[in-house]
């Protein structure tokens, strides 16, 4: 008999058993098991439960008898079966078309599979459809171990490489995952500075090992807003600024940006535009980035600040 | 340690079979596209499993399947008419790409994979997702960055329309107006990109929708050249490239992150140096007075030219 076919009635015999069933009992219901001598079945018997719950099949054990001197062996149906979830066949295609995302490596595709099962034919059609987005974040491996931290409230230590300054070891509590731009992020508690911060998980150095307890999230912690100050960084001033963009580039400087706020049209087609900065340093760069098509008009310090990087950069050409 | 084949074959029917037999008669080619398995497999594994049922192992305790002029039919599979639920693997992929697609901004598909994502926590039940669950979220929602177009474009790539656009070009430093041939749409690190025929050019090109200023029907059609589009790499090499080579200080590494470059070395005090091939030395020249002295030039000596001249007409407005 091949051995599929052996797998393939164990499942359905100990999903329909109704109570558990001794090995001996199994046996003796089951041909495949009648071959060969006692030790020998068995052995084979352990080894097809093994490939069962490799594959997520909740094999349990059960005492038998009141002086559980047997275990029997039973699949509950309750840990089985894939609850009934009902999707339209819009929700199952925008799911294949996430589940798709290349470079990812193909759990979600499975886990769609599952749940495609009452779908009328939009999977298909989902499926020919070309991909909408472009891999994903190196950092994805060290998702699931910062998933498993934040399911079981656990603190995680890790070797970070920040975009600005020396890598080091981090201590973080991780109260939430945000995705923005492209990339992954961890939003908590850094330990050692006791503030909030996020780090980018493809900046990570080292793999993610838990350490202690962690604190939960404080009342109304907000991660999105914590990283969604702007394409200048992370932190958390909301000093506005006011940046005059040339007519050639005004009109896409601020796009994507809802918080930036067209101030006026000079006579001359410049639009100055008032817009939070964030972290001085990435700000100044940003500005920076359209040379000579903007200038930065206020605050005088960050004004001040960007004159120095330039004649930095001058001197250093 | 790798499954054995039996052990691989079981997993995939154990969630094959469940959908056909809520389909009855399905295509033998839908599932082979939807299950990703080779036919001839397909068709030795359904020999198997009609072999197989409960005891007694009677002609009526077997799972009855039949395959006729291309169509499969399984019955007598109560036991296999729902899936295996999710494993917590699966579960949690799943839902972390999901909420990753549901940022990007401008998504058509945003309101159906947002509600797919509410049943998801809801249905599968703490025991997959946890506390998870209502943690992960994408922080670009809503940005418009790519705003009205991106629908058109779409519809021009889908449809193999041929458009007029208004685009800023950052290599030429200025708005132009071409006639390109969309074919792919896609994002990428938060960004949409449209992948064309570039006519006038007659070359591929790739422009980043937000630098696009308006776009115009032709009323033409074009035929397809099968252009890639997401997962293609963001630049592409060619022979016109300039290898430049570049000195990154601690303020500057980024750039070796976010731009495709090639690590030449790293030297004592921290710095490295790395080549940055292009086609756009404007560009680059911006690049470097962006990065204020962190980034040194080492060849070619006419991007250091470029770039004192950047710097110095920035500095013009500041006097």
């Amino acid at each position: 008999m091949h051995p599929l076919e052996r797998l393939l009635n164990l499942v359905a015999l100990l999903l329909e058993a109704g109570r558990p069933l001794t090995f001996g009992e199994i046996r003796a219901k089951l041909p495949a098991y009648q071959q060969g001598d006692l030790p020998a079945a068995k052995r084979m018997f352990e080894r097809d439960k093994d490939v069962l719950r490799e594959n997520g099949i909740p094999v349990e054990l059960y005492p038998t008898d009141p002086w559980e001197v047997e275990d029997g062996y039973l699949i509950p149906k309750d840990r089985y079966y894939l609850p009934e979830i009902s999707f339209t066949p819009e929700e199952i295609s925008a799911l294949v078309v996430a589940a798709h995302t290349p470079g990812a490596d193909g759990e979600a595709e499975q886990a769609v599979r599952k749940l495609q099962v009452g779908a009328e034919s939009a999977p298909l059609a989902a499926l020919s459809r070309s991909p909408i987005t472009a891999g994903i974040d190196p950092g994805g491996p060290r998702l699931a171990a910062v998933a498993e931290a934040i399911e079981g409230r656990r603190a995680v230590r890790f070797s970070y490489r920040p975009a600005r300054g020396e890598p080091g070891e981090r201590h973080v509590d991780p109260w939430a995952i945000v995705w923005r731009s492209g990339h992954w992020y961890v939003a908590g508690l850094d330990r050692d500075r006791g503030e909030p911060r996020s780090f980018r998980l493809s900046r990570f150095l080292s793999d993610v090992s838990q350490e202690g307890e962690a604190s939960s999230p404080p009342p109304g912690f907000d991660a999105k807003a914590q990283l969604r100050l702007g394409p200048w960084g992370t932190g958390q001033g909301l000093r506005r600024a006011r940046v005059a963009f040339s007519p050639d580039v005004s009109w896409w400087a601020t796009r994507g940006l809802p918080e930036a706020e067209v101030k006026r049209t000079r006579r001359d087609g410049w639009v100055e535009v008032a817009l939070p900065a964030g972290d001085s340093t990435a700000f100044v760069s940003w500005v920076l980035s359209f040379g000579p098509d903007a200038e930065l008009l206020s605050p005088r310090a960050l004004r001040e600040d960007l004159v120095a990087r330039l004649e930095a950069a001058r001197a250093a050409l | 340690m790798r499954p054995s084949r039996a052990s691989e074959r079981l997993r995939r029917l154990l969630v094959l079979v469940p959908y056909v037999v809520r389909h009855p008669g399905t295509p033998l080619a839908e599932i082979t596209r939807l299950f990703d398995v080779p036919e001839d497999e397909l068709l030795a594994d359904l020999n198997l499993l009609f072999m197989t049922g409960l005891p007694p192992y009677g002609p009526g305790d077997l799972i009855d399947v039949v395959v006729e002029e291309g169509r499969v039919w399984i019955e007598m599979a109560d036991h296999f008419a729902r899936p295996l639920r999710l494993s917590r693997n699966e579960a949690v992929a799943l839902y972390l790409q999901g909420k990753a697609l549901l940022g990007t901004p401008g998504l058509p598909e945003a309101p159906a994979l947002a509600s797919a994502l509410v049943k998801l926590e809801e249905g599968l039940g703490p025991e997959a997702l946890g506390e998870l669950a209502g943690r992960v979220e994408a922080a670009d929602d809503g940005r418009p960055a790519a705003g009205d177009l991106l629908e058109p474009l779409m519809r021009a790539a889908g449809e193999h329309r041929r458009l007029e656009i208004e685009h800023y070009s950052a290599a030429r430093d200025e708005t132009l107006t071409r006639r390109i041939d969309p074919e792919e749409v896609f994002s990428a690190m938060g960004n949409w990109y449209v992948v064309a025929w570039d006519e006038p050019a007659d070359a591929e090109r790739m422009f980043r929708i937000d630098r696009i200023r308006a776009v115009r029907p032709t009323g033409e059609r074009f035929e397809p050249r099968g252009l890639a589009g997401a997962g293609r790499p963001l630049y592409s090499r060619s022979e016109d490239d300039v290898p430049v080579r570049l000195r990154l200080g601690p303020g500057a590494r980024w750039v070796s992150e976010y731009y495709e470059t090639e690590p030449v070395g790293t030297a004592k005090d921290g710095t490295m140096e790395v080549i940055l091939p292009t086609r756009q030395l404007p560009w680059l020249a911006k690049l470097l007075v962006r990065l204020g002295g962190e980034a040194l030039v080492v060849e070619p000596a006419e991007l250091r030219d470029l770039a004192r001249e950047v710097a110095d007409r920035t500095l013009a407005r500041y006097r």
